[in-house]
């Protein structure tokens, strides 16, 4: 099996090279033939890794110790998902998932471009496999998956336990799948860049692309949250950590770029910055690599510290330098007649957008190498945690949901005062009563009271915009309210995909806001039968049991949980002690509500004097951020599905180039 | 894209907004990141401030009282994993000018706390070498390399 692996990684990285070779020559010499059989080189290329990957799988499942990778992520009693799962559990498997997602987007586009895209084609492809001959070479040079070991032992040192949970099957994967697909926004920019084809042409062809990247990295980015939320048992879900960082500074420029590229295919605008955007995009995602593969940034998420540091760094600096060389040398043809006439306007609205969005992601790359760069200037690791992150990004991250609401709404070029007033004249009445109501209520803090307030100026108008659009098709094509909702967003998918997108983030804000704000913790040591209050919730322990398998042994307390007197949950916080590796775990009880998260953990237990501490969280509206989070995945689904406009639209365009094909051999009379 | 002198200027604003924030959180929010060593070095000036340290606990040190959740121990530099310290047992220091008393109270135990594990303290350097901690972190034993057999 390794040896299968390993050949087919060597023939991978072969033809990734002949690939590259193929389409640059084929496309400069207008060789057809050439251009078409280094296409079939970037599918056998995707076969072959594919190919590796299950010979790393059937190593794993097989639990063969030969491997050093399945010694050192596997072991016998490690449960079938999680043997499946290991193949991304450590950094050799990991970066193969990556280098197998990258060979098959770069399949994928093999087989779409040419029809689409002839031109830009083979110079995409020839990015991507320039791309992939990188990885390919870190795995069969510097961090081989296959590698053997001398003695074989007869039991692996297993799954770090963190990861034995059943969101390493899927937020790994989410994640990689967002990052990698950054790359082809990328291929196409450099491709655009390099044929001086810089009209609209490789924006239309990624568009979708694009938004399968920001729905992966979404998912990626709320799935470890979740993850982090449910084993770490601190009661939070995002600690700023440089890993969490390095997932999130990609989100943060590619959410940008959607938005800029409107700009662009409306008002001819942006151009350079959309090129400087898909690259930023790009180039995060090898930093974030680098950042958590070399052991450079301390990090709670503890990789293998590997010499892997220096190749990333390079590949990093070689694609920075080029691409901003080929950016500044066609920088002249990117110029464009139309420009910014008023603030008052929605090419203004979405800029500054774009400004935030980038500082914030600028903010938190600051944060992160902070430590790196203090030590290198002053020779002190100076560190900031999460309250830097935290005081820089809130009022941005006002700002943006202010932005959010006024975006899409305002009108294009300059907007008058009666279209301002007409636009946003009730929305600002509903966000300054939500002000006041909470108030009333009792809530002091000025930023959860600004952000209550501009979350539901936001909201109505997200909600105004498809009043509009549902009365406008009531009245024009005579439709009952649910069809004309139904058609509107139908015919529309992008747009009002985009607007559930918004509401999600509004939903996700207010979760993040509320439970940042008003959490409340307890920290208690209890013997059996005592009780002790949390909020409005009476905690009873009750007894502890043991639980004893060869893989993992643990001790679960029952906790009752009543709220005035009536017993509403029975909870089971549990530790665990994963035998392998010898390392201890815990396993954290949940009571989940809309209006407050119950988090419980059994934090210790004292076997002298029979006190069992635990720690308990209330963490107010927490839900509204995984339920934001959906939301978003769903209006994301929406705007990415294909409508019938624009398959007509593609397939018009297919016809057109497949006639001029055609009438190609006749006009130059034929050879 | 032409862009004209006042919108610049509302760019500007937005570029300035953001580095200012930056500015000031990181003034007001910045810790050192020190070793034991580098603490003891510099112990007077470090006197009061907010400090992570990374130490390695001392066996024989640990008291943990669960009712009041007091969690005391001493820590000691980390011996040098390339100067043969993989035996962690015999290599911490047993010089106690070398090690600094922590407290941490209000706290579980973290899981993963044990003697002659690396943590990292979060907190405060009081008199006599002591360090009244908020947070104790325990960093990962999985960050160990797999043991080849030679």
């Amino acid at each position: 099996m390794a040896f299968i692996g390993q050949v087919a990684l060597m023939l991978a990285l072969v033809l990734a090279i002949y690939s590259i070779g193929a389409n640059l020559y084929g496309a400069r010499r207008g060789l057809p033939d050439l251009v078409a059989s280094a296409r079939h080189a970037v599918w056998a290329m995707c076969a072959m890794v594919a190919l590796a990957m299950c010979a790393l799988w059937s190593g794993l499942l097989q639990s063969d110790f030969s491997l050093e990778y399945v010694a050192s992520y596997s072991s016998t009693t490690l449960p079938t998902i999680y043997k499946i799962t290991a193949l991304w559990g450590g950094q050799q498997g990991s970066l193969l998932l990556w280098t197998f997602l990258l060979t098959l987007f770069t399949a994928i586009v093999a087989y779409q471009s040419p029809r689409r895209n002839p031109e830009l084609s083979p110079y995409v492809l020839a990015v991507m496999a320039g791309v992939a001959i990188f990885f390919l070479g870190m795995l069969n040079f510097v961090t081989r998956p296959f590698e053997l070991l001398a003695t074989v032992p007869r039991e692996g040192t297993d799954l770090n336990p963190l990861l034995q949970n059943y969101w390493m099957a899927i937020h790994p994967p989410s994640l990689y799948t967002g990052y990698v697909s950054t790359t082809v926004p990328f291929a196409f920019g450099t491709a655009a860049l390099i044929t001086g084809r810089l009209d609209d042409a490789w924006i239309r062809s990624t568009r979708r692309w694009a938004i399968f990247s920001w729905f992966f990295l979404t998912l990626g980015n709320m799935f470890g949250a979740r993850w982090a939320y449910e084993v770490l048992g601190w009661g939070g879900y995002w600690a700023w950590d440089p890993v969490e960082n390095a997932a999130f500074m990609p989100w943060l420029v590619m959410t940008a770029y959607l938005h800029s590229v409107m700009i662009q295919e409306r008002k001819d605008m942006l151009k350079v910055w959309n090129l400087a955007l898909v690259g930023l995009a790009f180039g995060l995602t090898l930093f974030g690599t680098f950042i958590t593969r070399s052991g450079v940034i301390s990090s709670v998420h503890s990789f293998t510290q590997s010499g892997l540091g220096p190749f990333f760094m390079g590949f990093l600096i070689t694609v920075v330098v080029l691409y901003t060389g080929l950016l500044l040398i066609r920088v002249g043809d990117l110029r464009s007649e139309a420009e910014l006439e008023s603030y008052l306007s929605r090419e203004a609205a979405f800029l500054f957008n774009n400004l935030i969005l980038v500082g914030i992601a600028f903010a938190v790359f600051w944060g992160t190498i902070f430590p790196v760069l203090s030590e290198a200037v002053r020779g002190v690791k100076i560190t900031v945690g999460p309250p830097f992150f935290n005081k820089v990004n809130a009022p941005l991250g006002l700002a943006l949901i202010f932005l959010t609401g006024v975006g899409p709404l305002i009108a294009w070029r300059r907007a008058t005062f009666k279209n301002l007033v007409q636009s946003f004249g009730s929305p600002a009445v509903a966000g300054v009563a939500t002000g006041l109501i909470c108030l009333v209520a009792g809530i002091r803090a000025w930023y959860a009271l600004a952000a209550f307030s501009l979350c539901a100026f936001t909201l109505t108008t997200v909600i105004a915009e498809f009043k509009r659009g549902v009365v406008a098709r009531i009245h024009m094509v005579n439709e009952t309210p649910p069809q004309a909702l139904a058609n509107l967003v139908a015919k529309n998918n992008r747009r009002y995909g985009g607007y559930i997108v918004h509401v999600g983030v509004l939903m996700a804000f207010v979760g993040i806001v509320a439970s940042s704000f008003f959490k409340t913790e307890v920290k208690k040591s209890v013997k059996a039968g005592e009780s002790f209050a949390v909020g409005p919730y009476q905690l009873k322990y009750l007894d502890l049991s043991d639980g004893d398998t060869a893989h993992v042994s643990t001790v679960t307390a029952r906790v009752e949980v009543s709220r005035n007197g009536r017993e509403v949950a029975s909870l089971a916080p549990a530790k665990l002690f994963y035998k392998k590796p010898e390392q201890p775990a815990t396993q954290v009880a949940i009571r989940s509500t809309p209006e407050s998260d119950l988090y419980v953990v059994l934090a210790g237990i004292d076997d002298k004097s029979g006190l069992v501490t635990f720690d308990v969280f209330l963490t107010p509206m927490v839900f509204w951020l995984w339920a934001g989070g959906i939301t978003m995945a769903i209006g994301t689904a929406f705007a990415m599905w294909p409508n019938a406009r624009e398959r007509e639209a593609i397939a018009m365009a297919a016809r057109r180039r497949t006639s001029e094909v055609m009438a190609l051999p006749i006009a130059p009379g034929g050879d | 894209m032409r862009i004209k002198p006042r919108f610049l200027l509302g760019g500007g604003i937005i570029v300035l907004a953001v580095g200012y924030l930056i500015y000031t959180a990181i003034m007001n929010t910045a810790e050192y990141y020190l070793t034991v060593g580098e603490v003891q070095a510099r112990a007077t000036e470090l006197q009061g401030q907010p400090l992570r340290v990374a130490g390695r606990v001392v066996p024989g040190s640990v008291s943990w009282n669960p009712s009041s959740l007091t969690l005391a121990f001493s820590i000691a530099p980390i011996p040098d994993p390339q100067a043969g310290g993989v035996k962690p047992v015999s290599s911490v220091t047993s010089n106690p000018a070398q090690q600094f008393k922590v407290v941490c109270t209000g706290q579980p135990k973290p899981d993963m706390f044990a003697e002659n594990r690396d943590v990292i303290v979060e907190g405060r350097l009081g008199a006599d070498h002591a360090i009244a901690a908020t947070q104790v972190l325990t960093s990962c034993p999985s960050k160990y390399v797999p043991k080849k057999p030679s």
